[in-house]
Formats: C-alpha cells, structure tokens, sequence
C-alpha cells in the first residue's frame, strides 16, 4: 500500500508518516496540495492520501475537489487530516469527495482505526470493525 | 463581547494535544505552580483566526522547551540535535492544532490562518488577552493565550510562517 501524506508542516506529515509505515505502508510527502496534484499528476499511484486542510498556494480541500473532478484518481483513499473540526467543515469536507476525517490532535490508534474502518487495514478483534 | 472559551477549556485542549501528540500520556501538562514566578518566553508561535469573532491563540515558552517540545513531536531522543527550523515547525504545529481546537469553540464559524512563530508575539496593539493559562510542562514554563482582536485585524505582521 501506497500513502501520500499532505501537509504544510514537516512535523505533522513526520508524524503521520511514521505511523503510516509502522502500519506499512510506503510513503510519498507533499507539502501543499499543489505538490501532491503534481506527484499525481506525474503519473505516481496511491491508495491513500492523508491531507491537512489549511496549506499556502493550495488547500487541502481544493486538493480533494481536484483529485475527484474526472476519473483519473477515483481509486484514491482520500482522508482529511486536520485541525479544522466543526460540523460544517466535516460536512463540506466530505461533500467534496473525501472519505474520511480525522480532527487532530490524534493517537496512532485513532488514525489506525479509521484506516480499518476504510478497509485499507484488515480490522482486529475487540477493534473498529 | 464575553470571553468565547473558558479557562477550563483551553487547559483540557491542550491536555487533549499533549497527550496525544507529545506525551503519548495524559498527566505531563499540569497547571504552572502559582507562586513560582514564571521565567522569561524567548519563543512564540500563534495563529489568527478571522471571522465575527476575531482572535489569536498563541504558545510562548523558551527555546529550552521549543526544542524539547520538536523532540518529544518527532520521536527524538533527549538531547538529540534538532535544527532550528524543525522547532519553529514543530512549535508552529502546535500552535495550530491549540488554534482549531479553540476555533471550534466559537459560536460562530472563523477561518484559521497559518501559524506563525517568532521570537516574540507582535506587539501589536489591536488585542486583549481574555484567557491566559499558564502551564508546566516537564519542568519547563509555557503560556497559552487566547486573545481577542478587532473583526477589522488583519494577520499580524512579525514572525515567520513555517
């Protein structure tokens, strides 16, 4: 499995990105959403995208609208990573086409559960099913 | 207008970050002890936030902490060389994530800016500090401010994005 983490903060997409390989996933990083449209479109495939909301030259949410306008990156996983954490940025988030949302601050655990319940992680017992 | 968060409530948002990002454990982020006179901040680092309710949450401590705090982030061991720029990241991050958290608290929908970190908070006169909890950190000394500005702010000038 493939991850591409998107954030404008090295510390974050760090973080994340050494859960995701704890996890085993193999990891690209970008740190706007204008770099990781140019990694999509340089022709590098993901199965999942982590991305962070508020970045300069582009945002987390025109990064997600972008992925889904046309069908050449429906397979991505796209998930919000964010401190952006009302219901109306939830609901617009998702509207726009991601799949998932994780309010930071987060656990390890709580980024692993969202992943099984994605199905990008097979579910354990007493866990997310 | 009334305070929009109270003191509580920033004190359980960064509890809720600390454990959860730099602690991996509640418990490491307790109350200042009040007689003791806290030491001087050379570090801060804030983000504004823009809307009906305009405000600022802001993270100053020293460069001692600064660096422990990018240690204890990135999974680095005490003591281990941590450059400049990855703690003004770090520092910048957790700014953030304090921002958001006290964002969604507002009674009304603001918009986040970018953090931004500098070796003192602006000195701008458009603000008031409404929460001020000051706080321990491992024995280190670290102050969380919730301001609030005039809806007509802009960003403040000073700092550097991360």
């Amino acid at each position: 499995m493939r991850a591409l983490v998107v954030d404008d903060s090295r510390t974050m997409r760090r973080i994340v990105a050494a859960t995701l390989q704890d996890l085993g996933f193999e990891i690209a990083e970008a740190e706007n959403g204008a770099a990781a449209l140019a990694l999509l479109e340089s022709g590098l495939t993901f199965d999942l995208a982590c991305v962070d909301w508020n970045m300069p030259q582009m945002d987390g949410l025109e990064f997600v609208s972008q992925v889904r306008t046309g069908n050449r990156w429906r397979a991505i996983t796209l998930m919000m990573v964010t401190t952006e954490s009302e219901q109306e940025q939830i609901v617009r988030a998702l509207a726009a086409g991601a799949h998932e949302y994780l309010i930071k601050p987060f656990s390890p655990d709580a980024l692993r559960d969202k992943l099984q319940l994605l199905g990008l992680l097979p579910a354990v017992a007493g866990g997310v099913a | 207008m009334d305070a929009p968060v109270a003191e509580g409530e920033v004190l359980a948002i960064a509890a809720q970050i600390f454990a959860a990002l730099v602690d991996g454990e509640e418990g490491r982020l307790v109350p200042w002890p009040a007689p003791q006179p806290e030491p001087e901040h050379d570090v801060a680092a804030w983000v504004d936030v823009a809307g009906p309710w305009a405000g600022r949450a802001s993270l100053e401590t020293s460069s001692d902490a600064a660096a422990d705090l990018a240690r204890a982030l990135l999974g680095l061991a005490p003591g281990a060389p941590v450059p400049d720029d990855e703690v003004a990241d770090a520092l910048g991050e957790l700014a953030n994530v304090l921002g958001g958290n006290v964002k969604a608290l507002l009674p009304h929908y603001g918009a986040l800016g970018l953090p931004r970190v500098a070796g003192a908070l602006p000195g701008d006169d458009e603000g008031r500090a409404v929460r001020r909890v000051p706080l321990a950190w491992h024995g280190h000394s670290l102050v969380l401010t919730v301001w609030e500005r005039s809806p007509l702010a802009g960003a403040a000038d000073g700092g550097e994005v991360r």
